[in-house]
């Protein structure tokens, strides 16, 4: 069995910790040739005959061996996006690496230098792999960090040779001056060169031009998938340290409460347990092994507190407290504007009609299949700890334990492992599921290993946010909508997530797209415009949850559209379409979409509805489903769904159609049948046998398309996954006439509708 | 203490006879391709061969497999080289990973019973499991390549 080298360093620069502790991917023609290997290389070895270096680093992002082998650093984190292979092959292309010698690493730790440029709001960039912001906001460094040290290299080989550097050209990890018939594998100029302390910038006018793209663009294996497939791949839940011992947490049943008398008497005589320790939200049951702290756990009696405002929480009175706030015109909360165009109030003065409506969306869980875990190794003072985890960010987990130790940032060091799902949910300043290994490290002295129960990644779940919603639009003589109103009732998901980001962004941008992305619409031609946040309490704990809110916001507004494309008697996807007429990508994915599916092609039994949708800047896609409807019981069936997207330069094409997939597949199982229900404040649900998501053979037939093009690539981990509830709803009403206005789609919300 | 032959090799394990061989394989043994999804045979992602038929690892005391033959991930074939593991590369199954395991452990025992097997009987036989980031449509070609080339 491999062995992991899991030992305690602590980096003092980024080439100590590169080598030191970082886990190395190595990708060949055949895949990964070395999994989680952390022998050292290069740098220890010694440099070759002749030669004056082993390594060389032209900058933070890459280093060259005599020997060719090239190592990349990946800033973000693998989730199963895709993002460690097509990061890291934006930064080989610029080089022109050959890519069989790459190999790729995952940085470890808070280092902005690494830093996401999309996430600068600090006023420094973190390492924060979420919003789908990791390809486009990484997108210019990889290839400024690529392009730089190709040109180096070009530069040492023209120094080398006393040629022109005109006259060189590069062939996959090889400088060639054709003129003579010279050539030297970037290994050997590695070996002679001398590297200046910082590089000059590379004009992007230099950059490759996407015709002359060896791998961007084309069908590159992910370098994580042999060690998927053999189980090799360490997730969170596989670290092993020496001397660790394990903790299972007894939480509160009901956010807010504490323990207030224990009795471990039971507990304690379990075999294997060792320690029983509190904490502020439970009772940690230490021991020697995992299964001796589960029962340990269950053996707990334990008398909580009655006093949490939580208590009074019932779902379905919240959101019809949430549904009258939306609706009533009069009401705001502070800072509320997410978009305003024009004037709307003018607007809807003059209007010749106004047309509206109200949507309800349930709470969502992200069931990712790894439950919370986390490794942590806290030192003696209590102020330095060393942490394993599957988290969407070194940056907040660094920050967020410092915080919990009250420590500072240099003293925590965070491997991050593969995740095992996340959709949003690894990704809070404060993970409460590190504050658990960490809490339960500092008190017995010694390395923890926390995992959740799947019961307690539901109970404590952090969902997607209860929300109502109140569109209105002005319509004038003709019929056109000459203002939309978007009013989202509903939490602040970044201040329960991650205040100090919520303290340091609320200023001018007012609320957040984690609440109110995808609210109004930038696509279609409409002059006034203005989306509201009513920033309601929260009903739970909340947080991004995959495609974020544009899976309610798009749900409300494209099934909005639909119900004034119907109302004036224009077919659903021509309305669209002319609504679309001064954005070209919404247009062409809309018409795409529709030939794809035929669209104009009379069905049987059942019926097409279609809906737009974006995520992230720039990115858009539509969506159709084909549905039929059991109308004696309420039953949606899903035979088809097609799906466009327009998201930019595709980087990586298949596994953009398998993200599609994903999206539609997760979008799906959601907008069908999955439902967070909160009473007196506990999630009533508890596994996946009363919180089920989609199987194989509920899956309907999928086609997928991305319009690849030469503008900047987007992401495509969470883009289409808003199209599904709008478009499944809207094809319901399209087979019945019924108009479904609450997420998910249920058998008897169905046949409510069909009634009314 | 369970005594048991897992990936070829006699073992001993000093568990309490009610632990669930998930554990054991887990954090006794170290074998970590074996993953913890829901505890109560809802997911699949623990899903092991006991004496060849492919098993929840989660709800199996390590009483009652005394003396029988596991097969985890890692004893698949050892290199990686079965041949669904290579068309699970060829199809680029996997995304976050962490399900794959039990499905490769899922299809190797359809396999091993219906060499080829029609779509309908892939999806009836595979639907135990759950694929969170939606691998399904690829799960499915990838056991069709490998009951084609083998």
């Amino acid at each position: 069995m491999r062995q992991d080298n899991l030992s305690p360093v602590v980096p003092t620069t980024r080439r100590e910790f590169v080598r030191g502790m970082g886990v190395t991917f190595a990708v060949g023609a055949t895949g990964i040739i070395g999994a989680c290997s952390m022998e050292p290389s290069g740098e220890n070895a010694p440099a070759p005959a002749g030669g004056r270096n082993a390594e060389i680093t032209p900058n933070a992002w890459v280093s060259i061996s005599a020997d060719d082998v090239i190592t990349i650093q990946f800033g973000g984190t693998e989730m199963g996006q895709g993002t460690m292979t097509s990061l890291p092959l934006v930064l080989a292309e610029e080089l022109d690496a050959d890519w069989d010698r790459v190999q790729v690493e995952t940085v470890t730790g808070h280092d902005p230098v690494y830093g996401n440029p999309a996430f600068g709001y600090y006023g420094f960039p973190i390492l924060y792999t979420a919003g789908s912001q990791t390809l486009r906001g990484y997108f210019n460094a990889m290839r400024q960090a690529g392009a730089q040290a190709r040109r180096f290299l070009l530069d040492a080989a023209a120094v080398e040779w006393g040629v022109p550097v005109v006259e060189l050209e590069t062939e996959p990890s090889r400088v060639m001056h054709p003129a003579s018939g010279r050539s030297m594998s970037y290994g050997q100029i590695a070996a002679i060169a001398e590297v200046p302390e910082t590089l000059a910038e590379v004009d992007e006018s230099e950059y490759k031009s996407a015709d002359e793209y060896r791998y961007l663009g084309k069908d590159v294996a992910r370098i994580d998938v042999p060690a998927k497939s053999d189980g090799t791949a360490k997730f969170g839940i596989d670290a092993q340290v020496p001397g660790m011992v394990y903790a299972s947490i007894l939480r509160t049943p009901v956010e807010g409460e504490e323990p207030l008398e224990v009795n471990d008497t039971a507990a304690r005589a379990v075999d294997g347990v060792t320690d029983i320790v509190s904490l502020p939200y439970g009772i940690a049951v230490v021991g020697d092994t995992v299964e001796a702290t589960i029962w340990g756990k269950n053996a707990l009696e334990v008398t909580w507190s009655e006093t949490s405002r939580f208590r009074n929480v019932e779902q379905t009175r919240e959101l019809n407290e949430y549904e009258a706030r939306a609706r009533d015109l009069n009401f705001s909360t502070d800072n509320p504007l997410w978009q305003d165009v024009g004037d709307i109030d003018a607007a809807f003065a003059a209007a010749d009609q106004i047309i509206d409506a109200g949507y309800r969306t349930d709470p969502a869980y992200h069931a990712q299949m790894e439950p919370m875990n986390a490794t942590a190794s806290v030192s003696e003072d209590g102020k330095s700890a060393e942490i394993w985890v599957s988290t969407q960010t070194q940056s907040l987990t660094v920050m967020g334990a410092a915080d919990a130790l009250d420590t500072t940032i240099d003293r925590i060091t965070v491997h991050p492992m593969y995740i095992g799902g996340s959709f949003g949910r690894r990704a809070e300043f404060r993970q409460k599921y590190v504050d658990d290994a960490l809490f339960v490290s500092r008190e017995i002295g010694k390395p923890v290993k926390v995992i959740w129960s799947r019961e307690d990644d539901v109970k404590d779940g952090c969902f997607r946010p209860l929300a109502a919603q109140y569109l209105r639009a002005a319509l004038d003589a003709e019929g056109h909508v000459v203002a939309l109103q978007h009013r989202v009732a509903t939490p602040n998901v970044l201040r329960y997530m991650n205040e100090p980001r919520w303290k340091v962004t609320r200023g001018p941008r007012r609320t957040s797209g984690l609440s109110m992305g995808g609210a109004g619409t930038t696509r279609y031609d409409i002059p006034n415009i203005r989306a509201e946040h009513l920033n309601m309490d929260r009903c739970s704990r909340v947080a991004a949850w995959r495609g974020v809110a544009e899976s309610y916001t798009r749900f409300a507004l494209e099934s909005f559209i639909d119900e004034i494309a119907h109302m004036q008697g224009a077919d659903p996807l021509a309305y669209r379409i002319a609504l679309t007429r001064n954005d070209p990508s919404g247009r062409a994915v809309l018409e795409e979409v529709g030939r794809m599916a035929e669209w104009s092609r009379a069905r049987e039994g059942s019926a097409l509805g279609v809906a737009l949708s974006e995520f992230g800047r720039g990115s858009v896609a539509a969506g159709i489903a084909e549905v039929s409807v059991d109308e004696r019981t309420g039953a949606i069936q899903v035979h088809k769904y097609w799906m466009v997207i327009d998201a930019g330069f595709i980087v990586a094409p298949r596994n953009t159609e398998a993200q599609m997939e994903g999206n539609i597949i997760f979008g799906l199982s959601n907008a069908l049948k999955e439902r967070i229900t909160i009473s007196g404040g506990s999630v009533d649900q508890s596994n996946f046998y009363d919180y089920q998501v989609m199987r194989m053979n509920e899956v309907p037939e999928i086609q997928v398309k991305a319009l690849s093009n030469n503008k900047p690539p987007g992401g495509v981990g969470e883009l289409g996954l808003a199209t599904t509830g709008a478009a499944v709803a809207n094809a319901v009403f399209a087979a019945t006439g019924a108009r479904v206005r609450e997420l998910p789609l249920l058998p008897d919300r169905v046949l409510a509708a069909l009634r009314a | 203490m369970a005594s048991f032959i897992i990936n070829g090799e006699s073992v001993n394990v000093d568990a309490h006879p009610n632990t669930p061989l998930l554990w054991v394989v887990r954090e006794h043994l170290k074998l970590t391709g074996t993953k913890f999804g829901c505890g109560v045979g809802q997911c699949g992602a623990c899903t092991v061969h006991i004496d060849g038929a492919a098993t929840y690892s989660c709800l199996t005391p390590v009483s009652t497999v005394e003396g029988r033959e596991i097969t985890t991930i890692e004893g698949l074939s050892g290199d990686g080289s079965h041949p669904l593991q290579r068309s699970w590369i060829a199809e680029q199954v996997p995304q976050c990973g962490y399900c794959q395991s039990g499905q490769i452990m899922r299809a190797a025992d359809l396999l091993a019973n219906n060499p080829q097997p029609n779509r309908e009987e892939i999806i009836a036989h595979m639907s135990t499991n759950i694929c969170r980031c939606g691998t399904y449509s690829r799960i499915i070609k990838a056991i069709e390549r490998a009951a084609e080339e083998a």
